[in-house]
């Protein structure tokens, strides 16, 4: 299933325009600092008001408390996102294609997890966020298939079709399903960047380059949660293609030291950006910090690139990540007072620009 | 256009009737044209932002119609050449 490819040229003007308006309509700090009084019920009531009032009035019969809102949740991104294909034409359509696979790659591993764990179609599909490139129909086969083998078999045609098949022995072998996982977010990193660095346009190459510097930060993430959990995993394994910080061999021998990896960070071309994040690790020696620090370093540079190339694709970026953050914290928040956890507590859990 | 005519006048030849093809009339006409096709151009990607910013929020309506049309001064300054010429 290849990206079509759409005639005539790119309408920035008009996606950017759009674009704008719903940033600008995102919640802002003063909406967290009172959904984190709230409890669940009142806030899927608060959100009824705003934005997500036609999900939650759709969803409102069936669901209710933390599930209500985590499904109006997912149902408007799918939307906001759905808008942003139909919108876009062109150049600007492959790009913003290309990002948005990532629920390509949630959805699968939705349906490779809902299987493993015998939940029914229905299930399943409830958890599918219907915003990438499959179409439902597509999607509602995969949940409709009885076992891994079948799934695999579907996906035969697509771009997770050869890397699953791979996987799926060492699967069969060890019983746990993250070889298969890793095969589907391998497929979708490497798959983000082919193609667009052979532009000519500025704004694109940025592009790119902020596109590296996500899998560079994923990468960092990974290293930095496999130190931290001590576990006999080699992290070569995890490592993915496509950024420019590490190579696959300095990253295990990385791991050993967190030390020694905050060192290496702030001696590349991240050390300005990340210097807050790194003494945030080194103080506080938390990762959700880190890991927080890191987000917010990616939406600020996303932000940053927009106003320096309104008429690209870098506004577009800017607002999926801001989207994707706000739908995060609302869920955060949700799960956090169901869980009764404090007002700090949950705070810490937001990535608020 | 003296330098022209002087050039063809040694020649020999009537100075004015090769360039007479087009009138002053007809050159002022073209840069009406030529300014009218600019401004649709620059409305071309002003009117699809605005269109993009109404159908998010319709109370822009007035701002985006005010932005798209703001090319057509040139135009209208285009027109100026027409009387300081006709």
């Amino acid at each position: 299933m290849s990206i079509k490819e759409t005639e005539g040229t790119s309408n920035y003007e008009y996606v950017t325009a759009r674009v704008r308006t719903r940033r600008a309509k995102l919640f802002d700090e003063e909406d967290y600092r009172k959904l984190l009084r709230m409890g669940p019920g009142e806030i899927s009531r608060y959100m009824e008001e705003t934005e997500y009032e036609t999900e939650v009035n759709a969803l409102g019969a069936r669901y209710s408390g933390v599930d209500l809102i985590e499904y109006s949740l997912n149902r408007n991104l799918a939307k906001h996102f759905e808008d942003l294909l139909r919108w876009a034409d062109g150049r600007l359509y492959t790009l913003v294609a290309r990002y948005l696979r990532k629920f390509d790659a949630w959805n699968v591993k939705t349906v490779i997890r809902g299987i493993y764990s015998g939940a029914d179609a229905e299930t399943i599909a409830e958890d599918f966020i219907y915003a990438g490139e499959f179409d439902r129909q597509f999607l509602d086969r995969l949940a409709e298939t009885g076992s891994i083998e079948e799934v695999i078999e579907l996906l035969d045609r697509t771009r997770y079709g050869e890397p699953l098949a791979d996987a799926s022995a060492d699967y069969e072998e060890s019983g746990v399903l993250v070889p298969l996982e890793n095969a589907v977010d391998r497929t979708y990193y490497e798959g983000l960047i082919g193609g667009v660095d052979a532009t000519e346009n500025r704004a694109n190459q940025l592009y790119a380059e902020f596109l590296r510097a996500e899998i560079d930060f994923r990468n960092v993430r990974n290293v930095l949660r496999i130190a931290r959990s001590g576990a006999d995993i080699d992290p070569e394994e995890y490592f993915i293609e496509g950024g420019d910080l590490f190579r696959a061999s300095d990253l295990a021998q990385l791991s050993g030291s967190i030390d020694e990896l905050a060192a290496f960070i702030r001696d590349s071309t991240y050390g300005d950006d990340l210097s807050d994040a790194l003494d945030e690790l080194e103080r506080a020696d938390s990762l959700i910090g880190f890991e927080h620090a890191l987000d917010v370093a990616l939406l600020e540079y996303a932000d940053r690139l927009s106003h320096v190339f309104p008429l690209s694709i870098c506004p577009v970026l800017s607002y999926i990540l801001a989207k994707e953050r706000e739908v995060e914290n609302i869920r955060a928040i949700a799960r956090g007072r169901e869980a009764g956890l404090s007002q700090d507590e949950i705070e810490n859990e937001l990535v608020v620009l | 256009m003296i330098e022209f005519g002087v050039l063809f006048a040694q020649g020999g030849i009537d100075a004015f009737t090769p360039l007479q093809a087009i009138s002053e009339n007809g050159m002022a006409a073209l840069a009406v044209g030529l300014a009218a096709l600019g401004a649709g151009y620059a409305e071309r990607g002003i009117g699809s932002a605005a269109i993009g910013a109404i159908a998010e929020d319709e109370s822009l309506f007035g701002t985006g119609l005010i932005m798209t049309v703001l090319p057509e001064t040139l135009v209208i300054l285009a027109l100026v050449v027409v009387f300081l010429v006709g």
